[in-house]
């Protein structure tokens, strides 16, 4: 009987062995087969937890599709009935991982705002993208043609294999570009772009991004009110964000006025200040506006109305829908343009010769606004006899709160 | 700080990091039993299981003082509805809308408020880098920002703990950020990277006393030489990676890769003088570019038999570059195909250019470069894909690694910007838990 060598004592005479003979260097694989394969010369198992095992086994079993990815398509884990999804947790099935744009799309948001000078607004309804994005995009890419032009052509070839003109810039034939610049679009899926008939008719919609009119939940809707209104009476979203918001019913020759909420949203666009204000004080609010003026397209409601209204008439629809976005965009347009004058209006701006800064200097205001009642308040300007500095006491947080562009 | 947040396996925690051990508790994530435990009991251990993801890097106290009961939320609203109604509708009869027993409305879905508990914390600058895909982990972004490698609206941002704003634009270095998503090195590109050092090192010296004794001297002229060396390193080089990462590369670059060497021997085999090889990589790679274009160009009339006037062509479209030794190589060529001769090893024939080219193309825009601390050529690091996705709060530009905070993220009927691992029956008492003000 061949002598039974025990797992211990291999362990001391291995070095030895393994170069001699070749029987017993046999039973080595089977020892030191749960240690990594690169601890060659040791017998001693490897201190593998039970944990660690399992996990290195699911990885290399059930979790090796997740090791790489097809380009183009997402790989998050399955679900627990072993389908794949485009939830990446499969805990929550409220989180959804959303496309997000393709370079052609960003680069054609760029064009049409900076190139063909329409507005984001217009833009927004055209690709179905929200403006803040639309803002975002074209902000993005123009900073990186600006640091494009920055870099010197030679010396990086980064940058000068990519071709910024209108046309969609030419897709390399494997999608698997390893560059960081495009890895992340081979993550995550992207909204494609196909160039579309503009102002897409029925039956033919660009694929929208994401949906546009969303209406901000407002912290006032969240009471529940018993409100006693006569069935005789109409009461309308109008009449509901008065209620929300505390303010009395609009009188009967008003209310009759308004034959649709969205007929108040020509007011507020031309006059925002026009909206009426209740409560005093800090209390003080202004009356909640109805969904029609809130939405961030109050303008496609009434697009809407118009196409009920005169269906068979498109080029007035058309014709009335343009008018209403030029009266809107000029009536912003004043507004900005009047902000402007009135703050340089109290600020003089000195831009000394060979200096780097320009100052700009306004009258000082004393009132009861910009230095409080006794003179003395804490946001007053200047330092102030028997008022202390705060920014050293304990608590004072000084991370700013904002940067400015 | 000391980080405490390691991805234990007994603990199963699970953190914001793309590691494989994260992805593993990720994985094995069931909600907790609640049968027998007090409802106290079940708070504790939801809140501190939610937040050992959600701000982990955050004291208890100044997350207790971030936290809002309130929650933001959008409802979608159809433009069409609301032309159709003034709303009277909804409030007709007893308040509540006449409806008849056949329609209905649409089933309103439930918006997820308590998956949102932890949205607060998504306005962190370092969460929102970790969120744009620039980092591995909230930590890594965490140590990028105080690094100073991030700005926010063009400043150096040297705080992890900013609250973007709607509409701030951040960025990070875009080395930093092929560092995180890269996959690290392997310990023979370490070695690589440890000679290249000394030999980096040991020219400095040479130079310097080179320069100190005689400052006349001219160096040898080995420009013409350079071109070919370049392309000979290529080739180790790809060589290089096949034999060392046989399982890491995917099948499609391997070949790829082997088409690559194939053709740079080709090349090297053929040209004894070749003017291809040009001393940098930029130049070689348009000169092939523009080879190509122009054999394209005169591939049929060559088929023709019409030598002499392929000749005359080609070196008309080859004068612009290298007027002779361009248009001789590729007169050969021609003259080969014309000919009927075997156009084998010593020809490029359009596919190889092909391969030659995109090869290239690649090695151009992906180099391998052991200065850079990630294996290169760049691949994303393993495992990452499960973990890919950008939260719709974010705008994303990976071409310069910046992004734009467009809005606070928000819940809407059916699904939470939020994202979070957990799901209702864990983010819902956590919520409850920060309800209560215990302190």
């Amino acid at each position: 009987m061949a002598p039974r060598v025990q797992s211990r004592s291999v362990s001391n005479l291995l070095p030895y062995i393994t170069s001699s003979s070749s029987s017993t260097s046999s039973s080595i694989p089977s020892l030191c087969s749960s240690s990594q394969s690169s601890r060659y010369f040791s017998a001693t198992p490897a201190p593998q937890t039970k944990l660690r095992r399992q996990m290195f086994e699911w990885l290399s079993t059930q979790g090796s599709g997740l090791k790489h990815h097809t380009p183009g398509e997402t790989n998050y884990l399955r679900m627990a009935d072993g389908s794949q999804s485009n939830r990446p947790f499969p805990n929550n099935m409220t989180f959804i991982s959303e496309p997000v744009l393709s370079e052609e799309l960003r680069n054609e948001v760029y064009f049409r705002v900076k190139e063909q000078k329409k507005s984001p607004r217009a833009v927004s309804v055209e690709l179905g993208i929200d403006m803040n994005r639309i803002a975002a995009v074209v902000r993005l890419v123009e900073l990186e043609r600006r640091q494009r032009d920055k870099v010197n052509f030679d010396s990086s070839p980064f940058f000068s294999s990519f071709e910024f003109s209108h046309s969609p810039p030419p897709r390399t034939q494997n999608d698997e570009t390893p560059k960081n610049r495009l890895h992340c679009h081979t993550l995550v899926l992207c909204t494609k772009w196909s160039p579309p008939p503009p102002l897409a008719q029925a039956g033919e919609r660009q694929t929208y991004h994401e949906p546009i009119n969303d209406l901000p939940v407002h912290p006032a809707t969240g009471a529940q009110i018993f409100y006693p209104v006569p069935e005789s009476r109409p009461f309308t979203r109008v009449d509901a964000g008065r209620v929300f918001s505390g303010a009395p019913t609009l009188e009967k020759k008003v209310s009759d006025k308004i034959t649709h909420p969205s007929d108040l949203v020509e007011d507020v666009i031309q006059k925002p200040g026009s909206i009426e204000w209740v409560g005093k004080g800090d209390n003080a609010r202004q009356v909640l506006q109805p969904a029609d003026v809130r939405i961030p397209h109050p303008q496609l409601v009434q697009l809407a109305r118009d196409r009920a209204a005169f269906p068979e008439e498109r080029r007035t629809v058309t014709q009335r829908h343009t008018e209403r976005l030029e009266r809107q965009e000029k009536a912003e347009k004043e507004r900005a343009a009047h902000a402007a004058e009135r703050r340089n209006r109290n600020t003089e701006t000195i831009e000394p010769q060979d200096s780097r800064f320009s100052f700009r200097i306004k009258d000082a205001v004393v009132s009861e606004e910009t230095v409080g009642k006794n003179g003395r308040a804490p946001w007053a300007p200047g330092r102030r006899y028997g008022v202390p500095t705060n920014d050293r006491t304990r608590g004072t947080v000084k991370i700013p709160t904002r940067v400015n562009v | 700080m000391r980080n405490r947040a390691s991805n234990s396996l007994s603990k199963g925690k699970i953190r914001q990091s793309w590691s494989k051990y994260n992805l593993y508790n990720l994985q094995r994530l069931r909600s907790p039993a609640t049968a027998n435990r007090t409802f106290f009991q079940q708070k504790w251990s939801a809140k501190a299981l939610g937040r050992a993801y959600h701000g982990e890097q955050v004291r208890e106290g100044q997350w207790k003082r971030m936290f809002s009961k309130r929650i933001r939320s959008v409802i979608p609203m159809d433009t069409a509805d609301l032309a159709a109604d003034d709303g009277s509708k909804n409030s007709a009869g007893r308040g509540s809308g006449l409806q008849t027993q056949g329609e209905k409305g649409r089933p309103s879905r439930i918006i997820p408020f308590t998956q949102m508990a932890f949205a607060p914390l998504e306005r962190r600058l370092d969460v929102a880098i970790f969120r744009s895909l620039f980092a591995s982990s909230t930590r890594q972004a965490r140590q990028f920002v105080i690094h100073g490698a991030v700005t926010v609206n063009g400043q150096k941002m040297r705080h992890p703990s900013y609250l973007l704003n709607p509409g701030d634009l951040f960025q990070v270095d875009p080395d930093r950020v092929m560092f995180a998503t890269g996959a690290p090195k392997t310990k023979f590109e370490r070695r690589e990277t440890r000679q290249l050092k000394q030999k980096d090192e040991e020219e400095v010296q040479d130079e310097s006393e080179a320069k100190s004794e005689e400052a006349a001297e001219t160096k040898p002229d080995t420009e013409k030489e350079d071109g070919r060396d370049t392309l000979k390193a290529l080739m180790a080089q790809a060589k290089n990676i096949m034999s060392t990462d046989k399982e890491v590369l995917p099948a499609k670059r391997k070949q790829e890769l082997r088409g690559f060497q194939k053709a740079v021997r080709r090349v090297l085999s053929r040209s004894g003088t070749s003017t291809i090889l040009t001393d940098n990589l930029e130049a070689q790679f348009s000169e092939l570019t523009l080879m190509l274009n122009a054999k394209r160009a005169e591939k049929k009339p060559a088929k023709q038999t019409k030598q002499a006037k392929n000749d005359s062509e080609e070196s008309d479209a080859a004068t612009s570059v290298e007027p002779e030794a361009a248009s001789n190589k590729l007169s050969e060529a021609f003259q080969a195909a014309a000919e009927g001769a075997d156009v084998d090893a010593s020809e490029l024939t359009d596919e190889e250019f092909e391969v030659l080219k995109r090869a290239l193309t690649q090695m151009r825009d992906n180099p391998i470069d052991h200065s850079k601390p990630y294996a290169t050529p760049w691949r994303p690091r393993d495992f990452m894909s499960a973990f890919a996705f950008i939260p719709r709060y974010l705008e994303v530009n990976q071409n310069i690694c910046a992004a734009v905070y467009l809005r606070h993220p928000v819940a809407r009927p059916g699904s939470a910007e939020v994202p979070t691992p957990f799901g209702e029956s864990i983010s819902t008492p956590a919520y409850g838990w920060y309800l209560k003000r215990r302190w």
